[in-house]
């Protein structure tokens, strides 16, 4: 059986950064003219593997073969010549450009030798291969991020690239937007493109993928056909041990007596001069539900997320707690801001102080203005065993730990005085698969206690695998949706302001 | 418990270590740079460390100098703590200095020094306190950064402060901007005779230590180094963010105050508008001791054991250049600034999971 013919092939790749292996003697083939899924979690060293390929790192020792002949390391234009291009996860576009300066930037030789003549004629062909249409005229930062992403991958292929990096292509996307691209790639691969696919999302990879290489803490554990494996199997390559997806069980009996937050017409803007950003936002949450709030960035979530939680007051409209019309949080809700490291913590300050920063003026906690510590460390060793926080010691800054463990110092703070009402927004952003299964069965579990939980969350999987009710915030209103009547699509369209 | 206790002594070794490093640093640099002017560089060692701390006279004026620059410290270093980047202690310092002259000298309210010197030393930490608020409520209610009105109200301050020295609390008898000498018995008494050692240094001791226990032990302490070290998360928590704000920028301000009428009454007895920059020099004092209280004391007296030795350096028969003085005090802080930065760099590295970097918060 003749083998096909090899579009990479990586030999013993090791990285160290500090000293601590990022990639450890990483080899991978990759066949030409194939869609090669790269998966692993945060941390486990695909983009930096990708950075390699394209030039952009230079590996500590191990060799590189692109199309047959030897690729020199650290070298982006030679990267580039051997028609390797990388679209990266945030994008490298100049906002204020349009699409085709954007182009003809990247495509141009020297600054004397720019032919927007030839790049148009090259993006045309590649906009017919694809069946895309893009707006080349309009400054990119005005595009969407799906039409921005078109535009970066239009830009590789002209570039001559025929080996295509997509790094976390779907990060950003809308379900519709992810179908659109996966056609995309299938069309690419069609015309003789091999594609490196790297994603954490799984049944995304296997949708796309032929062929599947899983990195695990700079360690190749799989390589091969993605039909080989079960998703459940993937997924335990991935972290190294079984996962269970956190789930929505139905509880008993019907809890809807009264409603713990009730939003009544409410609107919100800056000021007198700016439009609305809220506009006349109804919305109610029972107790032992999790009412998702789904919609792409930037159409008010963030505004809603501050309005509920007492950051900004509403213009007009009512905002009622347990049934009493108070503006202020009581005691009994708790809050996990979208940035945790600007609203929720104090990186240099240990972790001892950021588990106590609700707390520290009540009862053990403080004599006379003096702080206990004694009883601050009792509490904090309770939390982190409890939660499971790994830290060397209480007294370590915040900022040593993980993302995800710093996130679990958020929940263990917010969430450990049974609150009635919970206010988490994108609470599993940049978190790896173990830790946003750790965060989301936290929600439910507060769920099952009777806690009503509202989660405005951009990640719309995540958001139906967990949720009661769904709503989808559009240029500033909140929108109903019949889910869990209802297909992911239907709401992804309501996303993006279709009915 | 005991890892905690030795955590402390670890950190505190390592910042008598630094110390210890930059003088020295500076004293080799100071040496070197005397050499290559011709200068004998033992005799100039030996001068200087005699004229510093030779004898406890020489000990008792390094204090002295010391004690103003204790307190601009204090102040700069108990605000920037807090996030309030006040770096008008200049100015605090010499209003404080100046209702200190008033109240001592002019705006008698009795002769019972036992009464006047409290009140005095009270009304010129008021009045840095206030200085302050200015420029703090001008930040809360008119968008004005603190930074920027801070440095403006110092000048506000020179000036107001040189027309009242040659208005109305001018001395008898002179055309020069400067008051009326304070009479004797109002002077800050003595604790040991014939030296410099006034009860001023005692009181700024007291102070910083009474600052250390509020900034690590208090909750107020832990609510203003949260505000500082991250304001959005201060409000997140519903910490009073701007009134712990005005709050330490009037004890700032007060400690600058303070100075300046400790100042006046413990070493100088009488005002002038330019009674030396203890204002801007607290600022480097403060960073060199890492806006930690006590380790501002060290620094504190680390500067005023420069400039006393440096003093008696250029008065002696070697006539040392004034402006040699000042080239160390120069290297110095960029010396400081090599290792903060280096430091700063350190726990920049924390966000690396897997590094051991030991955090180098002010706190610890």
């Amino acid at each position: 059986m003749a083998t096909p013919p090899l579009a990479l092939k990586l030999t013993g790749i090791r990285k160290l950064f500090n000293g601590i292996a990022a990639l450890d003697n990483v080899s991978l083939d990759v066949a030409a003219g194939s869609v090669h899924g790269i998966l692993g979690e945060n941390g486990a060293g695909k983009t930096t593997l990708m950075n390699i390929i394209a030039g952009l790192l230079r590996p500590d020792s191990g060799s590189m073969e692109a199309m047959g002949t030897s690729l020199p390391a650290g070298g982006v234009r030679a990267s580039r010549a051997r028609g390797i291009g990388m679209v990266h996860q945030h994008f490298k576009l100049v906002d204020n450009q349009s699409g085709l300066d954007n182009i003809v930037l990247a495509v141009s030789k020297s600054l004397w030798s720019r032919k927007p003549q030839t790049v148009l004629r090259d993006i045309e062909h590649w906009c017919r291969e694809l069946k895309w249409t893009v707006d080349l005229q309009r400054p990119v930062g005005e595009l969407g991020v799906g039409q921005q992403q078109r535009v970066e991958i239009i830009k590789a292929l002209c570039g001559g690239g025929r080996i295509l990096i997509l790094d976390e292509p779907t990060a950003a996307l809308t379900p519709v937007e992810v179908d659109e691209l996966a056609l995309a790639v299938a069309g690419l691969a069609n015309a003789g493109m091999t594609v490196l696919f790297i994603s954490h999302k799984l049944h995304e990879v296997t949708r796309m993928c032929q062929v599947i290489s899983i990195l695990r803490r700079g360690k190749l554990v799989y390589s091969g056909g993605v039909a080989d494996l079960s998703v459940e199997q993937i997924a335990e390559k991935m972290v190294g041990a079984k996962v269970d997806a956190p789930r929505l069980v139905q509880l008993q009996g019907d809890t809807k007596i009264h409603a713990l937050l009730e939003l009544e017409s409410v609107d919100y803007r800056i000021s007198k001069r700016t439009p609305l950003i809220l506009k006349q936002i109804h919305l109610r949450v029972y107790p032992g539900e999790i009412l998702g709030i789904a919609g792409v960035d930037g159409n008010g979530q963030s505004e809603l997320a501050a309005v509920i939680s007492g950051a900004v007051i509403a213009t007009a409209g009512r905002i009622m707690r347990s049934g009493t019309a108070n503006a202020d949080a009581p005691a009994g809700s708790a809050y996990i801001p979208e940035d945790r490291q600007k609203e929720a913590l104090v990186l240099p300050l240990p972790i001892v102080s950021n588990l106590l920063l609700r707390k520290y003026r009540q009862r053990p906690f403080v004599r006379w203005g003096f702080r206990r510590f004694g009883q601050w460390r009792g509490h904090a060793t309770n939390l982190v065993r409890q939660y499971d926080i790994r830290c060397r010691d209480v007294d370590d800054a915040v900022g040593t730990l993980s993302g995800g463990n710093q996130q679990k110092v958020v929940l263990a703070r917010e969430l450990s005085d049974l609150p009635e009402l919970i206010l988490a927004v994108n609470p599993t952003r940049g978190l790896d698969v173990g830790a946003t299964a750790f965060v989301l069965r936290q929600l439910l579990d507060a769920r099952a206690r009777g806690a009503g939980v509202i989660l405005i969350h951009g990640d719309l999987d995540e958001l139906l695998s967990v949720s009661d009710r769904v709503a989808v915030m559009s240029g500033g209103k909140l929108l109903a949706t019949p889910w869990p009547h209802s297909t992911p699509e239907q709401i992804g369209r309501m996303m993006l302001g279709g009915a | 418990m005991i890892r905690r206790l030795f955590k402390r002594i670890w950190s505190a070794a390592t910042a008598v270590t630094l110390a210890v490093l930059v003088c020295g640093a500076v004293l080799t640099l100071a040496i070197g740079a005397a050499a290559l002017l011709g200068y004998p560089p033992l005799r100039v060692a030996d001068l200087w460390l005699h004229g510093a701390a030779g004898s406890w006279y020489a000990l008792s004026s390094s204090c002295a100098d010391a004690c103003p620059l204790l307190l601009t410290g204090l102040a700069a270093g108990v605000a920037f703590r807090a996030g309030v980047l006040n770096i008008g202690a200049q100015g605090q310092f010499l209003m404080g200095a100046l209702v200190a002259v008033a109240l001592s000298t002019r705006m008698m309210i009795c002769h019972q020094p036992v009464l006047v010197i409290p009140i005095a030393l009270i009304g010129g930490a008021l009045a840095g306190g206030m200085w302050g608020l200015i420029a703090q409520y001008l930040e809360r209610y008119r968008s004005v950064p603190v930074v920027l009105s801070t440095i403006l109200l110092n000048f506000v301050a020179l000036y107001l402060a040189e027309a009242a020295l040659q208005g109305p609390l001018q001395a008898v008898g002179t055309a020069a901007a400067q008051s009326p000498e304070i009479a004797g018995k109002y002077w800050l008494p003595l604790f040991v005779a014939y030296t410099d050692f006034h009860i001023g240094i005692i009181l700024a001791l007291g102070l910083a230590v009474l600052l250390w226990v509020l900034q690590e032990r208090t909750v107020f302490g832990f609510e203003s180094q949260v505000v500082g070290l991250n304001p959005g998360t201060a409000k997140a928590m519903r910490m009073p963010v701007t009134w712990r704000q005005f709050q330490i920028m009037f004890i700032s301000g007060g400690c600058a105050g303070l100075g300046g009428a400790i100042q006046v009454l413990g070493q100088v007895h009488f005002m002038t508008a330019h009674m030396g920059n203890y204002g801007y020099a607290g600022i480097a004092v403060a960073l060199l001791g890492r806006l930690n209280p006590l380790g501002i004391i060290l620094s504190a007296g680390f500067f005023g054991f420069l400039d006393t030795g440096a003093f008696r350096v250029e008065e002696s028969s070697l006539a040392l250049p004034h402006d040699m003085a000042n080239v160390i005090k120069a290297v110095v802080i960029l010396v400081m600034l090599v290792l903060a930065g280096i430091s700063l760099w350190r726990s920049r590295r924390v966000g690396n999971p897997g590094s051991s970097a030991p955090t180098e918060t002010p706190s610890a």
